[in-house]
């Protein structure tokens, strides 16, 4: 008889450790590339985020009594901001960890210790929850900490404060999540989590553009500050984590401890651990043994796509692969449904163009406005872009595991890729279209950039979208378990490099001549025909751009699906 | 029979109104291989994933090893080895790691682990692939790892959910070898499969569910008494049984 030695619950999380170590020393395609844009973006924003806090909360040191107080409301603030997104993550995340992942089905045939078994499911359900929280949070809670020269004592509570303010939520997740699996099918609670993830950050990106926070740059609304910080402090409440996280750090700011709300934390912290590993000890299996049977799901017949699509003039196999790809969007919740937070993007962007007060500089306005035009142009083409990344870059890669099937069939690459194409285009043009009109409309630019502006954005939509299902049939990832997961892979990130670069030299292209254009009309002096030539040239020279890159990007896309092995 | 391995009792499975397994009753003693045949949608999967203890049951008892998986699932699960029909593997682990983290799965010690994990590899012809990723691997190595995974903690029962899908004729030779040394060895050994010749070839005593019963069970000579013919394969025996007439259905046009 072999001797068994049962190891620590950590043990069962080696996989998750050897396979990025495994990862790092055999690097893939765009590995290092990818990283290093990662690892830039991150920097940047944490820099920026330490900077931001620096300077804001340098500022309010000199308001005293004020400045203490904006900064202990911030504090409660940020918390509850960052409460709430920990709480729909942990609920998405433990549904994963405990119910759907893949791994499951080895672990829990194993003869696993449940204990052991839950404590390895819920640290990596903490991990995944709140990564990216803890990330936003301690460069802020560094910038504040240096700005007021805290002494050791606020870095030694800082980790004694994240913790069971992540572990609160991921608990409570668990705990949710385990009802919900047990009450629904674990398909239909997935999809309820999603719906419920995307609608919560639709409210909030809305609520956040309600509050209207550029009022406090408005000096002649002074007298409404104080109403504003009034609607900031109502939902702040003495019983919620996030207030007792805030109190708690403030106090450690000025060095002292606050026993109370230390206390607080890590009681309940450690409570609501202890009540989900009695409820996964009792109820876990069973809720398990349902997530495995609850395979079937409900769903719309979609019956009005196969008879629309019969109006529309191609061949049957692209209407039937256009067809097949609407109904498998439509069907996925977690696909459609950040048609809602594109929707919200999408209406807080415009929102943002109508309170922009450029009359407050008069003698700049006009110059401004129009300036403002191609910063919008800008703006838009990157919303384009992210949306075209996340969207149309996958196209390719949903085919999945089924991909042999359109190999297979007599259908040409060149009509499955170009099928792609307008499905993603038509979708794709009318937001990027619609948001550049609306928002030059509010802004009152020149008729002359109105058009120019109008122009470039469809040609940007074609270029970039044909970029984005070409980079996807060149990097496809048939393996992917979801799409998010493509849209971030080398290819992903690849896109996003050369459509910022193509982007760029759009409005370098356009922007010049359309300066000269305005400032001679502006001062009523008449172009020379030097001038125009190079104007014309400039413009051709964006059209052919764009042109080159849509055309160019479709033939080398069907040249890559045709040389897939 | 008290000395039984793998023993269910009367296992009932209901998905709503729907029963998947109805009153399921088997026994394999140690050293027997159990053939565990039937038509798609029969059962079969629901009921090796319930002996496994990835299902739970609706009613009934199963135990491995004398222990009560219901009970005793940790004790149950350290005696069995069980090799699923869709096996999932840590792709970004190499084949020793992956051992190593199995064995670390049944609490083996470190030194056991990597005397048996080379052992197993060697086998299972897999030595020379050992510090590579699983996902460079074939169907067939992949395969392969699994049963080695599955043999590597000593299990007294083993549990096999369609063994030969994808293997070519040497895996396949392979594994049968492998099943019969163990079998040898006093292990107890439930196969579902599709293979009928394998079965043929292999099992000790079969079992045949239907519609989630259990309809004929016994040796291959004693099935084919069931059935009231004379064929000596077990294909038309076990069409007989299972009412599998529609197959000629496909080659016959309008």
């Amino acid at each position: 008889m072999t001797t068994t030695i049962a190891r620590p619950f950590p043990w069962l999380l080696t996989p998750v450790f050897l396979g990025v170590r495994n990862r790092a020393r055999r690097r893939e395609t765009g590995d290092g590339l990818r990283l290093a844009v990662f690892a830039g973006l991150g920097f940047f924003v944490a820099a920026a985020l330490f900077a931001i806090v620096f300077w804001l909360s340098y500022k309010l040191d000199q308001y005293e009594e004020l400045g203490d107080y904006l900064v202990r409301l911030g504090l409660s603030w940020l918390f509850l901001t960052f409460l709430s997104f920990l709480a729909f993550s942990a609920l998405v995340t433990s549904l994963t960890t405990f119910f759907l992942s893949e791994d499951l089905r080895l672990l829990v045939a194993a003869p696993l210790d449940p204990d052991r078994l839950f404590y390895s499911r819920f640290a990596k359900a903490a991990a995944q929850a709140g990564w990216m929280v803890v990330a936003f949070l301690v460069p802020v809670l560094l910038g504040l900490g240096l700005s007021r020269c805290a002494g050791p004592l606020f870095y030694l509570v800082l980790p004694l404060t994240l913790l069971p303010f992540v572990l609160i939520p991921t608990a409570l997740g668990a705990l949710v999540t385990l009802v919900l699996v047990s009450t629904f099918p674990a398909r239909r609670a997935r999809d309820l989590l999603m719906l419920m993830g995307l609608l919560f950050a639709v409210a909030l990106v809305l609520l956040l553009r309600v509050v209207q926070p550029e009022r406090l740059l408005r000096v002649e609304a002074l007298p409404d500050v104080t109403g504003f910080f009034a609607t900031l402090q109502s939902p702040v409440t003495p019983f919620f984590p996030s207030f007792w996280a805030g109190e708690l750090l403030f106090s450690a700011l000025q060095g002292r401890i606050d026993e109370l709300h230390l206390g607080a934390l890590w009681t309940t912290a450690l409570a609501l651990v202890v009540l989900t590993r009695l409820a996964y000890g009792r109820h876990y299996f069973s809720a398990w043994s349902k997530a495995q049977e609850a395979r079937k799901a409900r769903f719309t017949r979609l019956r009005l796509l196969d008879g629309l699509a019969l109006f529309l003039p191609v061949s049957a196999p692209s209407r039937q692969l256009l067809v097949k790809d609407l109904k498998v969007f439509l069907r996925d919740t977690a696909q459609w449904s950040q048609l809602l937070l594109l929707v919200a993007l999408a209406v807080v962007y415009v929102y943002n163009f109508k309170v922009l007060d450029l009359d407050r500089i008069p003698y700049m306005s006009r110059v401004v406005r129009n300036a403002y035009a191609f910063v919008n142009l800008a703006m838009a083409a990157f919303v384009l872009s992210a949306v075209s990344v996340r969207f149309v870059f996958p196209a390719v890669s949903a085919e999945g595991p089924a991909f042999w099937i359109v190999r297979s069939a007599p259908v040409s690459m060149r009509s499955f890729l170009w099928s792609k194409f307008w499905t993603g285009l038509v979708p794709v043009l009318l937001l990027s279209t619609a948001l550049t009109v609306a928002s030059n409309e509010i802004l009152g630019i020149a008729p002359f950039l109105k058009v120019v502006c109008g122009l470039a954005i469809v040609l940007m939509s074609f270029a970039l979208v044909a970029l984005a299902a070409a980079m996807g049939a060149r990097h496809p990832r048939f393996s992917a378990e979801n799409l998010t997961q493509v849209a971030g892979s080398y290819g992903g990130v690849a896109f996003m490099v050369l459509a910022v670069l193509f982007i760029l030299v759009e409005i370098a292209l356009l922007g010049w001549p359309s300066s000269i254009y305005l400032w001679s009309d502006y001062n009523r002096i008449p172009l020379t025909a030097v001038r125009l030539a190079t104007m014309a040239l400039c413009f051709a020279a964006a059209i052919a751009l764009a042109l080159y890159v849509f055309l160019h990007s479709m033939r080398d896309g069907v040249r890559a699906l045709e040389d897939l092995g | 029979m008290s000395g039984a391995m793998i023993r269910i009792e009367d296992v009932v499975k209901r998905y709503g109104a729907f029963t998947a397994v109805d009153g399921v009753s088997l026994e394999v003693p140690p050293g027997e291989i159990h053939g565990f045949l039937g038509p798609n949608g029969a059962g079969k999967t629901t009921t090796i994933r319930m002996i496994a203890g990835l299902l739970k049951p609706t009613s009934g008892r199963i135990a491995i090893d004398t222990f009560d998986l219901a009970t005793e699932p940790v004790r149950a699960k350290q005696a069995l080895g069980f090799i699923p029909d869709r096996p999932f593997l840590y792709e970004k682990l190499t084949a020793a790691e992956f051992l190593r983290f199995h064995g670390g799965l049944y609490a083996m010690e470190e030194k056991a682990i990597a005397q048996r994990a080379a052992r197993l590899l060697e086998m299972f012809e897999l030595t020379r692939w050992e510090g590579e990723l699983i996902e460079s691997f074939s169907h067939g190595m992949k395969q392969r790892l699994t049963l080695a995974a599955a043999f590597l903690h000593r299990p007294r029962a083993v549990l096999v959910d369609e063994p030969m899908v994808g293997l070519d004729p040497r895996g396949a030779r392979l594994i049968k070898d492998v099943f019969r040394r163990m079998s040898a060895e006093g292990v107890a050994i439930l196969m579902s499969t599709h293979t009928l010749e394998v079965a043929q070839e292999m099992c000790d005593r079969i079992s045949i569910i239907l519609g989630g019963k259990i309809i004929a069970r016994g040796t291959v000579p004693e099935l084919r008494a069931q059935a009231g013919g004379e064929d000596e394969h077990l294909t038309p025996v076990f069409l007989k049984l299972t009412g599998g007439g529609g197959f000629q259905e496909i080659d016959e046009g309008p």
